[in-house]
């Protein structure tokens, strides 16, 4: 059974009277457990099709099953339930939120599900961040961390309510060649060692590298899709 | 909890506006505190006034008289009973009763005359009820039996009297004849009810009841109880009790225009308090806007890891509440030193009003001081941060309610 299944997805923004087209009939599967980077130049439609499969934006026309359940016609407040639940984001400006500590971002992500106890929710949070490297800095702040301590805070956020599915967009744009490689290699590590499925975009051939599935889109279309070991 | 926490933790971030909107609702606070205060201060010596000069806690009177009382009748009086003063003295709370005579009087000083207020007053038992006495600034009380009389100094002023002087009373009795009584101006009194001062004039009891030729009648008891407010229930009682013509009024009865002023006045207090808190709901309303647009990108965050719309309204909402507690305590502090101010110091009527006679209204003069009540302080609080929090509502839901990949990208 895929995780997610598209089958023949469009999206068309309206620009005032020009219609458009960012995806043009996408049919895609992907599976539990995957590692996977959606590559291609910029506005090829990456990021449209990140935000679908995320639960983010509407189709304009298809469909995109999550766990075999259609989503198209989940309101927004279903839509907010299947994200809470299922899905963990890593973006590439981080989205922290500055006036919470380390910990306390991650804990945000946790608070939203509340079905863990003051001392497991402590415990959770305080092992993932060490399992990221920021076990000492819990009490930092993001305006005292470097740009890869906050990515991977933010990868700790998107993974402390163990979600199934994890979208990353471009995690590693804002970032060194060195950091990014430490951010991917930790990326990796999780995918791994908690079998999450991971998606992030990209356009930096040196990201791609760590990818166990390459899809590239062009304008709005899957050009290539290749799984290597 | 953790929401709330967020919340507060954000009001940190320009901890500037913050300050700044919470001060435009301490300021109504504060407005509001020291408006209270001083209607509470003037309202509070306005009845003290009425109560220990004019009306004491209960007056007992013939129905009819009181309907036309301020013409000073002289039909309609009472003739005093050992049997209605046995009733009186039973009221709840009584501590003393006391007889009055009032009538109308042409002040004359030979070139000028002036219509006033003749008091005829039972001196041995008048100081019981009232505290006239404690007013003279010159001189002292009349003997009983006497055709000595007391003023207050402004009308002794004005009529050109000194104390030693004779005051012509030209006075008309119930059968339309004129009599005048030759008091000499034994005392002079300065009291801080205005118009006591500025048109009454005092004899002994006995004299009024002579000259007006109503035998020993008298305009009504005036009794003093315990405590201000048991006579509207001891008013209600003893009317019941007395029956026939008599009839008791509290002394609210007697300051009913003045009530009724004071109503209008608060319903003033509360709109000045909607205005100046509508400005702060409108600083309130630019602040959560303000807020909402330099986060979008983190509110984009919060609905992509599944927060729902209520809980960022929730959020926003209680970032108002932080700022209307802010705001609330400074107006609270800043309030409650201005009265503080204000008690030490008190405020020259005459100043307010440039020397001038203007009271308002108000049965006062002289120095005011502010009153204050805990009720209006926890309403005030209460109601400055209940508007903040309702002004953030619509702008929280703006916010909440952006779409999550445009706030994500701030488009």
């Amino acid at each position: 059974m895929p995780l997610i299944k598209l089958k023949g997805l469009e999206k068309t923004y309206q620009q005032g009277k020009i219609a458009v087209p960012a995806l043009r009939g996408i049919d895609l599967e992907i599976e539990s457990g995957e590692f996977t980077t959606i590559f291609g130049p910029s506005g090829s439609g990456k990021t449209t099709l990140l935000n679908m499969i995320g639960c983010l934006d509407k189709s304009t026309a298809g469909e995109i099953f999550f766990e075999e359940h259609s989503i198209n016609d989940l309101n927004s407040k279903e839509l907010a339930e299947v994200r809470r639940y299922n899905l963990g984001f890593i973006f590439q400006s981080y989205n922290l939120i500055p006036v919470l500590t380390a910990f306390e971002n991650v804990e945000f992500a946790i608070r939203l599900i509340d079905k863990h106890s003051k001392k497991e929710r402590r415990d959770k949070v305080m092992s993932l961040l060490e399992e990221v490297g920021l076990g000492e800095m819990a009490d930092r702040r993001p305006n005292e961390l470097s740009g890869g301590q906050k990515q991977r805070v933010a990868i700790a956020r998107a993974l402390i309510k163990e979600p199934k599915l994890v979208l990353a967009d471009e995690p590693t744009a804002n970032l060194d060649s060195e950091t990014s490689k430490e951010v991917l290699e930790l990326m990796q590590e999780m995918n791994e060692e908690l079998n999450t499925t991971f998606i992030f975009s990209t356009h930096d051939p040196q990201v791609m590298d760590y990818a166990r599935r390459l899809i590239e889109i062009k304008d709005g279309k899957i050009t290539k899709d290749q799984r290597r070991n | 909890m953790f929401f709330l926490k967020m919340a507060l933790k954000n009001l940190t971030r320009h901890k500037r506006r913050t300050v700044i909107t919470a001060l435009i609702i301490a300021f109504a606070i504060l407005i509001y505190i020291l408006t209270e205060g001083l209607m509470l201060g003037m309202t509070e010596m306005s009845f003290n006034n009425i109560i220990n000069l004019e009306s004491g806690h209960l007056q007992v009177a013939n129905q009819e008289y009181w309907a036309d009382r301020r013409e000073l009748p002289l039909r309609d009086l009472i003739t005093p009973s050992a049997e209605v003063e046995t009733e009186l003295e039973k009221t709840e709370g009584f501590v003393a009763l006391t007889e009055r005579l009032n009538f109308s009087v042409n002040l004359n000083n030979g070139i000028d005359e002036l219509p006033v207020t003749g008091v005829g007053i039972d001196l041995d038992q008048d100081s019981q009820v009232f505290e006239l006495d404690q007013y003279l600034v010159e001189g002292r009380m009349p003997e009983s039996g006497s055709s000595e009389v007391i003023m207050g100094a402004k009308l002794a002023e004005l009529m050109d009297f000194k104390l030693g002087d004779y005051a012509i009373m030209l006075i008309r009795t119930e059968e339309k004849t004129f009599n005048t009584i030759d008091g000499e101006i034994v005392g002079l009194f300065n009291t801080p009810h205005p118009s006591l001062n500025d048109s009454n004039i005092f004899i002994s009891l006995k004299t009024a009841q002579q000259s007006l030729n109503v035998e020993n009648q008298i305009s009504q008891y005036v009794l003093r109880l315990e405590d201000q407010d048991q006579a509207v229930n001891a008013a209600a009682a003893l009317s019941q009790r007395l029956g026939g013509d008599l009839s008791a009024y509290s002394w609210k009865d007697s300051a009913e225009s003045l009530v009724t002023m004071l109503e209008m006045q608060a319903i003033e207090t509360q709109v000045i308090l909607a205005i100046i808190l509508t400005m702060a709901a409108v600083g309130i309303v630019n602040t959560v806007i303000l807020s909402a647009l330099e986060r979008m990108e983190e509110l984009g965050m919060m609905k992509a890891l599944g927060m729902h719309q209520r809980e960022i309204v929730y959020t926003f909402m209680g970032e108002a509440a932080g700022i209307g507690i802010i705001g609330g305590i400074m107006g609270l502090i800043m309030g409650s030193i201005g009265l503080l101010i204000f008690n030490l110091n008190g405020i020259d009527m005459a100043a307010l009003t440039a020397g001038g006679d203007v009271t308002y209204g108000f049965p006062l003069s002289g120095t005011i001081y502010a009153g204050w009540e805990i009720s209006s302080f926890v309403f005030v609080f209460v109601y400055g941060v209940s508007i903040s929090v309702l002004a953030s509502i619509f702008p929280a839901l703006w916010a909440a309610r952006k779409d999550p990949v445009k706030a994500i990208y701030h488009r």
